[in-house]
């Protein structure tokens, strides 16, 4: 009888979530394609993806010890920014490449600006970036799969980016992930069922992912071939890391727009970079500084899609 | 003259070439203006304004001048005065003529005469497009578009800067970082993204 | 004699121009590739800022206030010139890899703010004691990026090379290289106390 007499103030209805829940959920969903990964690529790259998350983990520690303030480190931020560092990189890069990156990834794209939740952008991606800015010849020297040797392969996107039609690789290959590239992106079946668990949980939302991989498709259907609207949009939209950015990458709730309209013109934004680097840049693959890109550009994005105050 | 080449001239200055994130020149307004989106705005199209206008003027002179009387070596005083005089120009005709815009752009017309960038691109103009080679009219022209469209690489930079400052401000940045040191980090993220434009070939 | 020591060794500490007034950061930056280019960047900035300071002094109870700016633009753009051929003609290396930011030290806060805030209002010899302390800063400054970005980025000092390996940090020798530093020694010097923020 007591409890129906409680008088307090609102909310009275919570839901028992937190930033730890969500953090060790999106962890949760990325492990069939690291599964994937380590099928295809062999043990090296379950090697490369422990080192990355210890060493993400340890630089925060040391970090919030470092500047007192409170530590964090099983919030699951730091072992979600290290999964996704590794699975961002190819199998056979030397051991000290991920620990690198997942230093640069947590202390300069995160710890610098305060912590979760503060950052402008991605830390994973920036880690990324600075280890194929510093090693280009690490960062492009792709596996070939289920071969488990050091074979390299040039990517099928290397091919597609010279218009010509892939050769050997079917839909298949590319849907089950059979074809070199970095440990997390490859199988598309597995990150389609995480990115489904997440979709279907509510957290996140279609918007930034489906806008994103449309502008692909469209864009690369009408530039992607030597004469206009007869690109492969179909092989351009799986290969690459373009499904693991688009589901669990430019998806992050800190670094992208709050609005449904914002999200829309960050998907469209992201497209439109990744189409650009891919056909005409120097880079095979554009979808890392695609979602970079737009994470500089999301305080601004926000700005001008904010919601009119209602009365004003 | 060619449309690829133009192209070309627009993507290099506006992402890969970017004045301030990979030619270092303008870091001090960079750094100065890019506290408020709105301040930031009005500098940025201030600064294609006079970047446009300064190269035309500075390779007229060159062309017409400097090189007939053969004062090549006089170039970099030529330059600074025209650009000088030109923001003076402009400021006392703005005042004149439009209050409105004088309070937008006034107070930063006079941080543009010492903004390298300008005096860059009037430098970099001669140095890229008056050699033999390149017919003087053409010289002219890829002259305003590397000045325009390198103004607008400088306002793009400046915008987004801006806002993600603004942002910032409402962090918990460790102390030693705030302001300068954490612009700096994100300049060096954006310029690290632009570089996935490098190579670009149309 | 004191006074002097003063107006030497503030621009080198406190004042510094790189870390404490954060100035003339296009060149510190554009330039910091590599110490030898830092060091020849440095030179060329103290000896125009020395003798811009000089002749300002000297004239400055013969500019007229309403027109000193631009008279202040000519005396320096005239120094830079003379640095400009000078190098052109006896360190063409030096000249070429130091390249546009030679004729840009015309655009240099430091210069400028020198010439408007010190030399427009004092004497010739302390004018002259001031240039060269923030001259040297500037160069120190300049020197301290340049020297990590270059042991780091390419594995050498002064283009001397440490060990026989490719496994360096490219970046830092590029631009985001140059921000990084940059951001990181200034939360540092605050974080040491050596600048007031």
């Amino acid at each position: 009888m007591t409890d129906s007499l409680l008088v307090n103030t609102s909310p009275h209805l919570h839901k028992k979530e937190s930033v730890k829940r969500i953090m060790w959920l999106v962890t949760l969903s990325l492990v069939p394609c690291g599964l994937a990964g380590i099928f295809i690529f062999g043990l090296g790259a379950l090697w490369i993806i422990v080192l990355a998350i210890l060493a993400a983990v340890i630089t925060e520690f040391v970090l919030q010890a470092a500047t007192r303030r409170r530590i964090t480190v099983f919030d699951g931020s730091a072992v979600l920014t290290g999964l996704l560092l590794a699975y961002n990189l190819p199998a056979d890069v030397p051991f000290w490449l991920p620990v690198v990156g997942a230093i640069v990834s947590i202390a300069i794209g995160k710890q610098v600006f305060g912590g979760l939740g503060q950052n402008i952008f991605n830390p994973a991606l920036v880690g990324r970036v600075f280890l194929m800015a510093s090693w280009p010849k690490y960062m492009t020297t792709f596996v070939r799969p289920l071969s488990y040797d050091a074979v390299t392969s040039a990517t099928p996107l290397a091919a597609l980016t010279e218009g010509k039609a892939l050769e050997g690789i079917s839909y298949l290959d590319l849907f089950l992930g059979n074809r070199p590239g970095c440990i997390g992106e490859v199988c598309i079946l597995a990150l389609l069922i995480g990115a489904a668990f997440l979709l279907l949980s509510k957290y996140i939302s279609w918007h930034i992912p489906l806008s994103y991989i449309f502008t692909v498709g469209l864009l690369s259907y009408v530039f992607g071939a030597k004469t206009l609207f007869a690109g492969d949009w179909f092989s351009h939209i799986l290969s690459g890391g373009l499904i693991l950015g688009a589901f669990f990458m430019a998806t992050d709730y800190v670094t992208s727009p709050l609005t449904y309209k914002g999200q829309f013109v960050f998907g469209i934004g992201c497209g439109i970079i990744t189409v650009v680097i891919r056909l005409w840049g120097g880079y095979p693959e554009g979808v890392s500084y695609a979602i970079l890109i737009m994470n500089a550009a999301t305080p601004i994005i926000d700005r001008y899609t904010r919601p009119r105050i209602y009365g004003s | 003259m060619e449309i690829t080449r133009i192209i070309s001239i627009a993507i290099s200055m506006v992402f890969i070439n970017n004045f301030i994130l990979s030619k270092f020149l303008g870091l001090c307004p960079f750094l100065g203006v890019s506290r408020r989106t709105q301040a930031a705005l009005s500098m940025g199209i201030a600064v294609i304004f006079v970047m446009v206008f300064s190269s035309l003027l500075t390779s007229l002179v060159y062309v017409f001048v400097l090189v007939p009387l053969g004062i090549v070596y006089l170039r970099t005083i030529f330059f600074i005065l025209i650009i000088a005089a030109f923001v003076q120009l402009i400021e006392m005709v703005i005042r004149k003529k439009s209050p409105a815009l004088y309070k937008a752009l006034g107070i930063y017309l006079p941080l543009i005469t010492t903004n390298c960038a300008v005096l860059g691109v009037t430098i970099l103009n001669i140095n890229e497009f008056f050699v033999p080679g390149i017919p003087v009219y053409a010289g002219i022209l890829y002259s305003i578009i590397q000045a325009f469209f390198g103004g607008i690489g400088f306002c793009v930079a400046l915008l987004l800067m801006s806002g993600i400052r603004e942002r910032l401000e409402f962090t918990d940045t460790p102390i030693s970082m705030k302001g300068i040191p954490v612009a700096f980090i994100v300049a060096s993220i954006m310029s690290l993204a632009f570089m996935g434009f490098s190579g670009f070939k149309f | 004699m004191k006074s002097l020591i003063k107006e030497f060794s503030k621009g080198i500490t406190v004042l510094n121009p790189t870390f404490g007034l954060i100035l003339g950061l296009c060149p510190t930056l554009a330039i910091s590739t590599s110490l030898f280019n830092a060091i020849g960047m440095g030179v060329a900035a103290t000896f125009v800022l020395v003798f811009s300071n000089l002749i300002i002094s000297a004239l400055r109870n013969f500019i007229p206030a309403r027109i000193r700016l631009p008279s202040y633009i000519v005396i320096i753009a005239t120094f830079v010139t003379i640095c400009e051929l000078g190098l052109k003609a006896y360190l063409p290396g030096l000249s070429k890899s130091l390249g546009i930011f030679i004729p840009l030290i015309v655009v240099n806060c430091i210069i400028m703010a020198r010439a408007e805030a010190f030399a427009s209002s004092n004497r010739i010899l302390p004018s002259i004691f001031d240039g060269l302390g923030m001259g040297i800063g500037f160069t120190l400054g300049i020197s301290i990026i340049a020297f990590i970005r270059e042991l780091l980025g390419s594995g050498s000092i002064a283009g001397i090379g440490l060990l026989k390996s490719n496994e360096f940090i490219l970046v830092m020798i590029l631009s985001p290289g140059a921000l990084l530093t940059m951001g990181l020694l200034i939360a540092l010097s605050r974080l040491l106390g050596l600048t007031k923020r």
